[in-house]
C-alpha cells in the first residue's frame, strides 16, 4: 500500500463530502460556482457527480422510528377521532382495550394515531392502517421506568420504546407522551402489546424473548399492562 | 435550525441517500447499510441538538455513519474474516471496488480516531483540511493518524 490509497480509492478530484454538500445545496455559492466550473472540464468528476445525483434519487424505506407532531387538542377533538373510526377501510387495525388503567395504582397507557398527518387518540374499536406512525403515552402518579413491547402477527417479539435496551424514565403526570412513536409495518393478523411500568430500569432483551415465548414474566416492582390489536 | 420530528424525517428524506451510500460502502453488507441508516436518523430523533451546532448536516451525517459503521465494524467480532465475506460485490459510486475492500479489511483493528480519519481520506477522498475539519483536530493530526494508517496496512501486507 499505497503511497496514495485515496488515488485508487476515490475517484473524483473534489471529495465526496465537496460533492455531497453540493447536491444539498449546502455549498456558498462561490464554492459551488467553483466546483461546477471545474466539473464541466474533468470527466471524472462529472462521471462521479452523476453516480451521486443518481443514488440520491433511490426510494428510501419508511424511517421505523418515528417521530409525531406534538398532541394538539385542535386535531383531533372526540367527534373527529370517532369519525375517522368509522370511516377507516378494512385493511386496518383494530386496536382493543387501548387504554388499560392499571388497578390501584394510577398507571394508564395510552395509544395515538398518526393517519397521513391526522393525529388522533386510539379508542374502543379505533383503527389504525399499516404505515401509520403509532405514539404512546404514559399516565404516572410518580415518576417511573417505561418500556412497551409488542408480539406480532409471526410471533415475533420487539420493543416500540425505548430505543435502547432498558426501560426508561418517564416523569409522573397525565398523559406524558413517550419520546419515540413507531411506523407500523404490513404485518397482518393479531398484534399484542406488553406496557411495562417499572421502579427500576429493568432490561428488555430478556423480555422481549419470553414475550416471544408466551411470556414475559414480569420483573418484580413492575405493573403490566397489555392490548391486542387485530388487523383485519 | 429549528429540529422538530417532522423536520427531522424530512432531513431522511432529503439526505438519508447519503447515510445509505456511505453504509453500503463501509459496511459491505446491504441489511447492516439499512440498519445504519435507520439508526443513525433514529440517534437523531434521540438527541435533535446534536446537530444544531453543527456548521453542515451533511458533515454531521457523516460523522454519525462513520461513527455507526466502525462501531459496527468493530462489534463483529470474527473480525477481517467476516469483512472479508461481506464486502460488497459492486462498489459505492465514485469507489473502486478493490482498494475499498483492502481499506475495509483493516478498519475494525484500527483505534477510532484513525480509522475515521481513514475513511474520510481514503473512502471519501477528503483533503487533511477537509478531515481535520470533521475530526475537529489539526491537519498536523490528521497526518499523524494517516500514517498510522499506512502502517498498519504495511504490516497487513508483510503477515499476508
Amino acid at each position: 500500500m499505497t503511497p496514495s490509497l485515496a488515488d485508487r480509492t476515490w475517484n473524483a478530484c473534489f471529495s465526496a463530502l465537496q460533492l455531497d454538500r453540493f447536491l444539498a445545496r449546502e455549498m456558498t455559492e462561490g464554492e459551488a460556482e467553483r466546483l461546477r466550473v471545474h466539473v464541466a472540464g474533468c470527466a471524472r468528476c462529472t462521471a462521479v457527480l452523476e453516480e451521486l445525483r443518481i443514488a440520491s434519487e433511490e426510494r428510501l424505506p419508511p424511517l421505523r422510528v418515528v417521530p409525531l407532531a406534538p398532541r394538539s387538542r385542535t386535531l383531533f377533538p372526540a367527534a373527529v377521532a370517532a369519525a375517522v373510526g368509522l370511516a377507516a377501510a378494512a385493511s386496518l387495525l383494530l386496536v382493543v382495550r387501548p387504554s388499560t388503567r392499571l388497578k390501584g395504582t394510577g398507571f394508564a397507557l395510552s395509544m395515538y394515531v398518526d393517519h397521513r398527518g391526522e393525529v388522533r387518540r386510539a379508542g374502543p374499536g379505533e383503527t389504525v392502517a399499516p404505515g401509520d406512525a403509532v405514539r404512546f403515552a404514559v399516565s404516572a402518579p410518580v415518576n417511573a421506568y417505561v418500556a412497551v413491547l409488542s408480539l406480532d402477527p409471526m410471533g415475533r417479539g420487539s420493543i416500540y420504546f425505548p430505543a435502547g435496551g432498558r426501560a426508561e424514565p418517564v416523569q409522573a403526570g397525565d398523559e406524558v407522551p413517550l419520546p419515540l412513536g413507531t411506523r407500523l409495518d404490513e404485518t397482518v393478523g393479531e398484534e399484542r402489546i406488553v406496557g411495562l411500568l417499572c421502579a427500576s430500569a429493568v432490561e428488555l432483551e430478556p423480555l422481549r424473548l419470553q414475550l416471544e415465548q408466551g411470556g414475559p414474566t414480569i420483573p418484580e416492582g413492575c405493573q403490566v399492562t397489555r392490548w391486542s390489536f387485530v388487523k383485519r | 435550525m429549528t429540529l422538530d420530528g417532522a423536520a427531522i424525517e424530512r432531513l431522511y428524506r432529503s439526505h438519508g441517500h447519503v447515510v445509505l451510500r456511505r453504509a453500503r460502502a463501509l459496511l459491505g453488507s446491504e441489511p447492516d447499510a439499512q440498519e445504519a441508516l435507520q439508526e443513525v436518523f433514529a440517534s437523531l430523533l434521540r438527541a435533535p441538538q446534536s446537530l444544531r451546532n453543527a456548521a453542515s448536516v451533511v458533515g454531521w451525517l457523516y460523522q454519525a455513519t462513520t461513527h455507526f459503521c466502525l462501531n459496527l465494524l468493530r462489534h463483529q467480532r470474527t473480525g477481517a474474516r467476516l469483512l472479508q465475506a461481506r464486502i460488497a460485490p459492486a462498489p459505492a459510486p465514485g469507489c473502486r471496488g478493490e482498494a475499498l475492500a483492502e481499506l475495509r479489511s483493516v478498519l475494525s483493528r484500527l483505534p477510532a480516531e484513525v480509522a475515521a480519519a481513514a475513511v474520510y481520506h481514503h473512502m471519501d477522498g477528503m483533503t487533511h483540511d477537509e478531515v481535520a475539519a470533521l475530526l475537529g483536530c489539526s491537519r498536523r493530526k490528521v497526518g499523524y493518524l494517516l500514517e498510522r494508517v499506512q502502517q498498519s496496512l504495511a504490516r497487513l501486507e508483510r503477515s499476508a
